[in-house]
């Protein structure tokens, strides 16, 4: 899995910025997505959601519903017998049973001949509720007496933070108190703090808090389900997993797996709110209940009331330091609010906390919390921007106390390869170092001080920079390479592609093999023809499947070599692939081209087997990756706006398999991390209900919000990924919140602890402090 | 969605005929950028739309009496934005087109839309106020005209009776040395929605203020005038100190709510700065 291969010639494989054949087609309408599909006979879903965040359903009424003309079916979750009170998941809760734990909850279902008819249908749904007392903010929910919010029994759900892989060594457990609503906590200590805080100099404490956020995908959560008359279930859906949509789909609705066929759409985007079953299980009870393909298609209200956002995070930060910089100690309680249902990355969090920094004694403690909201799920890094904004805003404040260099001090406590991590992991190699160093070599952060002295027309100005990352998913995964009739390579992987990683396979796939990326063509297959996969996420395609299609190349690479040795009467040894042909070292006449290797695999009669490499692994070295970036911003003091003039991404990727999709990754991350920075957050009210569920006031950035980014790629290699390369794709999301605090900070003198970094906050803060 | 019956009427007459059969469940679409997301959200279900962009009317700007102009109800923000008319002698005005929604958004969207969706924080609300337009609005009973003013009852409601029709807006000249500026300020540049917009005029005559005019969004149910601001200014002349004073002035004519576009201090603080601001830009122009 180290080596690397040794092609016989530069194919024109890896390392070259090479545009995604998919593009065309998607910058102008031809893709298909879910939404796109027409089968004849198809009906149409609707859900009707709970207005209330917390209540007891009385009695539900459908018999309206159901007499509308055009309309299927309209069921309940009485009409469907293996659903179960305790659901363990947002998708065991296909439909609320008598209770209703956030609002947008879906009650009942409809499918009709149209959507119009389907809406119309939820009027005529009578619901009786009786409204409960909600828990709506996690600091009060986790205080004894707060309404529950789970079924009393339900276990804590921390299969999330197994997919994102991560972290071995630390224990979370489900808490057994009065507290009803914490559902996991987990605990990292080491050393004595008391002591630590004692022997400080410079003790500094703030809360940091992060609201929610939603992913933002620009394609809602869509799925097409369809049966056969022998039982088996067809679902057309946008996943970041088909094989993880198969296995919960199967589960929640009791059924074998190879029953369920799924069939990976183009994926309109997912950043983790696409890895877990959310509408697909009730859209096939419709398409079972009806006999008929049944489509749902969330609208984008129902995605940002009823989604999988990313949780609020609420982090008390302490931390002592001598006068000469020294670390004593940090202690931290982070609070995660992870809604209706468990499910947040808790040990990711504590592990981000003091893994970082050389902290010798630390305690930090994590808090799981249910709320009356949208249960949350995964965003790009879970929970590593809202640990980075706090522990990076924290060494920021601890450098201008102490008055050191803010970059010198965090590159003199960075933990090393080696180094001990929280849940005493060793660090493994990355390139921490490498892009902090190069962040500041910049001429942005050199000219800091002349950027902030350029201040004119009552605006201020600063910079700042933060650095962050990602651990590293890891999961099995598999794929096989063969060799077609006329000589091209066909690759076949069960693996989602949502972030262009399959130009990047198949560029694996050319170099590993010998040919060049025009005679690759690359698949993903649906669940019942490709090699089992995991998840598009945890920044592991690359890192992991990359591997597998590498070893499938070389594989059927070998397998060529072989076949050609026969029909050459040659050594393997001497033998190597150039120019679409197989040819003797040194006797360039003396070959057979891989048309005729391919062939003799089809031939009727033919003795020679077809070229089929094969490759199934398994993983157990993750490839932690960083990523810095720095800001030079302009803030208008009076009204609080910021001005971003330029944002540096500079970021460890191992090897640039394809340096052009890399830049998208880290400008497309950077960008989502400036959001959450600047201006996202849903908003609740105190009975838990969402105030802004329009992408109005629901604020992702736009272009005319943004600078255009700046990419510095580093490549320090990781020792076991495909020539090299680590996960691209989360990093980027990671800093740019303590970046930008830090910025502000430079140029108005204040500092901001809650996200988003609103004009609000800044204008209302400089106006205190002035 | 829900079905409903579109209707699409050719001229003024054809309006008010519809209007008249459909009774109130029905709703008038000029750009849609309001209505659409309403009904698709099923905010709003109405049994019939009428839709406006058969009549030619509604979208002239044509010279009025005294050398102001008319402006009809579906002429599009993208037009305010750069019509020459509307740019040479209502700046601010155009300034408001100029920051609805994005390009494409302000191709489609309109005075009238923007006017009669009465959202506290209608861009295009302060500018009139502060130009002292006027609403022409017709109907069965023929035509009446109703100062911008009282136009606005409340928070999403209007003095147009559900079978009236609001044709154009009348703006009088502002005379020659006049000036005006309208500034909102959104978390985000574009795609976004006034926390505060204020819209202030100002004309002068030997270097006093002969009538200065301050117009409030988002901070009252209805856009409402700041005339105690106003009445700090004119009869004087425009010094800086003065405009600090009609900022603060402004201020407590603000009634603003908490929501989640911005808390009630943050709208007081952005009135006096917003304020200061477009009583400066308005004071410069009018010098100009």
């Amino acid at each position: 899995m180290a080596s690397v291969m040794k092609t016989t010639r530069d194919v024109k494989g890896i390392g070259l910025s090479i545009l995604r054949p998919d593009g065309p087609d998607k910058v102008t309408g031809q893709v298909q997505y879910v939404a796109d599909l027409n089968p004849r006979g198809l009906l149409h879903a609707k859900l009707l959601r709970s207005p209330y965040a917390h209540a007891k359903i009385v009695r539900i009424d459908v018999s309206r519903a159901r007499a509308l003309p055009g309309v299927r079916a309209v069921l309940t979750a009485a009409d469907i017998p293996v659903l179960k009170k305790k659901a363990p998941t947002r998708a065991h809760a296909v439909l609320a049973i008598d209770r209703v734990v956030f609002a947008g909850q879906p009650v009942a279902a409809v499918a009709a001949d149209e959507l119009a008819i389907a809406e119309e249908a939820l009027d005529l749904i009578d619901v009786q509720y009786d409204v409960l007392p909600v828990a709506a903010d996690p600091l009060e929910s986790m205080k004894p007496g707060a309404p529950p919010v789970a079924e009393l029994g339900t276990e804590a759900d921390t299969s999330e933070a197994l997919a994102h892989g991560s972290v071995a060594g630390v224990t979370t457990e489900a808490k057994s108190s009065k507290a009803v609503n914490i559902s996991q906590q987990a605990r990292l200590q080491r050393g004595d703090v008391a002591k630590g805080f004692a022997e400080s100099d410079v003790v500094i404490e703030n809360t940091y808090r992060v609201p929610m956020v939603h992913q933002g995908y620009l394609e809602p959560h869509a799925v097409l389900a369809q049966w056969d008359t022998a039982g088996n279930l067809t679902l057309w859906a946008s996943t970041q997993g088909s094989f993880n949509t198969r296995s919960e789909v199967a589960d929640v609705l009791e059924l074998p797996e190879n029953r369920i066929k799924v069939i990976p759409m183009e994926c309109g985007g997912g950043f983790g709110g696409k890895i877990r079953a959310l509408c697909e299980p009730i859209t096939a009870v419709l398409a079972r209940a009806t006999g008929r393909p049944v489509r749902y298609v969330m609208t984008r209200r129902e995605e940002l009331e009823a989604g999988m956002p990313a949780p609020q995070v609420i982090i008390k930060m302490k931390t002592g330091v001598k006068r000469d910089g020294t670390l004593m100690a940090l202690e931290a309680e982070a609070i995660l609010e992870s809604g209706a249902f468990s499910g947040a990355v808790l040990a990711v969090a504590g592990v981000f906390l003091a893994s970082l920094y050389r902290w010798p004694s630390f305690d930090v403690q994590g808090f799981e919390v249910l709320t009356h909201k949208p249960s949350i799920a995964a965003y790009r890094a879970p929970v590593a921007p809202q640990t980075i904004f706090a522990i990076d805003s924290q060494m920021e404040q601890i450098a201008k106390a102490i008055g050191v260099d803010p970059v010198e001090f965090r590159l003199r406590h960075l933990q090393r390869e080696g180094d001990k991590m929280a849940n005493n992991q060793p660090w493994l190699s990355n390139g921490a170092v490498e892009v902090l160093t190069r962040l500041a070599e910049h001429p942005l952060w050199k000219k800091r001080a002349e950027w902030k002295a350029s201040s004119k027309d009552g605006k201020l100005r600063g910079t700042g920079l933060s650095l962050g990352g990602w651990l590293g998913g890891l999961q099995p995964t598999g794929a096989t390479v063969r060799l077609n009739p006329d000589g091209t390579l066909q690759v076949l992987t069960g693996q989602v592609d949502i972030a262009g990683t399959n130009i990047a396979l198949a560029q694996i796939a050319a170099t590993a093999y010998g040919v060049d990326i025009d005679k690759v063509k690359i698949t993903t297959g649906d669940t019942d023809v490709a090699p089992m996969t995991g998840l598009s996420a945890g920044s592991k395609t690359t890192y992991t499947v990359g591997v597998a299609v590498m070893q499938a190349a070389e594989n059927a690479r070998n397998q060529t070599l072989e076949i050609a040795a026969k029909e050459l009467e040659a050594s393997v040894h001497d033998l190597e692939i150039d120019n679409d042909k197989v040819v003797v070292r040194g006797v360039p006449d003396k070959g057979i081209t891989l048309a005729s290797i391919g062939k003799k695999g089809n031939l009727y009669m033919s003795k020679v087997e077809p070229v089929l490499g094969t490759s199934h692994p398994a993983f157990s070295v993750q490839a932690p990756a960083f990523c810095g970036q720095l800001a030079r911003v302009e803030v208008d003091p009076d009204t609080g706006e910021v001005t971003l003039h330029n944002f540096v991404v500079a970021q460890d990727v191992g090897k640039a398999i394809n340096p052009l999709q890399i830049e998208g990754q880290m400008q497309g991350g950077a960008v989502q991390s400036l959001g959450m920075a600047l201006t996202e957050a849903l908003i609740y009210d105190d009975q838990a209900r969402l105030t802004n569920p329009s992408l109005l006031d629901y604020r992702k950035l736009t272009s005319a919000d943004l600078p255009s980014i700046e990419t510095i790629i580093v490549e320090k290699p990781a020792p076991h990924g495909p020539f090299g390369a680590r996960g691209v794709g989360e990093p980027p999301i990671v800093p740019a919140p303590a970046a930008i605090a830090n910025a502000i900070e430079d140029a108005t003198g204040v500092r901001l602890t809650h996200l988003p970094l609103s004009p609000e906050r800044i204008a209302l803060a400089i106006a205190a402090a002035s | 969605m829900r079905r409903f019956e579109l209707v699409l009427p050719g001229s003024v007459d054809d309006c008010v005929k519809a209007l008249a059969q459909a009774g109130p469940e029905s709703k008038l679409l000029a750009g849609g950028t309001d209505l659409l997301p309403q009904l698709k959200n099923g905010l709003l279900k109405p049994a019939r739309v009428i839709d406006l962009s058969g009549v030619p009317r509604l979208r002239a700007i044509e010279p009025g009496n005294g050398q102001g102009l008319r402006v009809g109800s579906a002429v599009t923000a993208r037009t305010l934005e750069l019509d020459r008319a509307v740019r040479a002698k209502y700046l601010s005005l155009a300034e408001s087109g100029a920051l609805v929604g994005s390009v494409q958004v302000r191709n489609l969207a309109t005075l009238g839309g923007n006017l009669c969706n009465a959202a506290p924080s209608a861009d295009m609300a302060p500018p009139l106020l502060a130009l002292d337009a006027e609403a022409v609005v017709t109907g069965p009973k023929g035509e009446r005209r109703v100062p911008i003013a009282a136009f606005f009852t409340g928070v999403r409601k209007t003095v147009l009776a559900p079978d009236e029709l609001l044709v154009e807006l009348v703006l009088p000249n502002p005379g020659a040395r006049s000036g005006g500026s309208y500034l909102r300020h959104t978390p985000r540049r574009e795609l976004d929605i006034a926390v505060v917009g204020v819209a202030s005029q100002l004309t002068l005559a030997n270097g006093v203020c002969t009538k200065a005019r301050i117009a409030l969004a988002a901070v009252a149910p209805i856009p409402l005038r700041a005339t105690a601001a106003e009445q700090a200014l004119e009869g004087q002349a425009v010094t800086p100190d003065r405009i600090k004073r009609a900022a603060d002035l402004a201020v407590e004519a603000a009634r603003p709510i908490s929501d989640q576009r911005g808390s009630a201090d943050f709208r007081r603080h952005l009135v006096r700065v917003l304020t200061r601001r477009t009583l400066t830009t308005a004071l410069a122009r009018a010098s100009a």
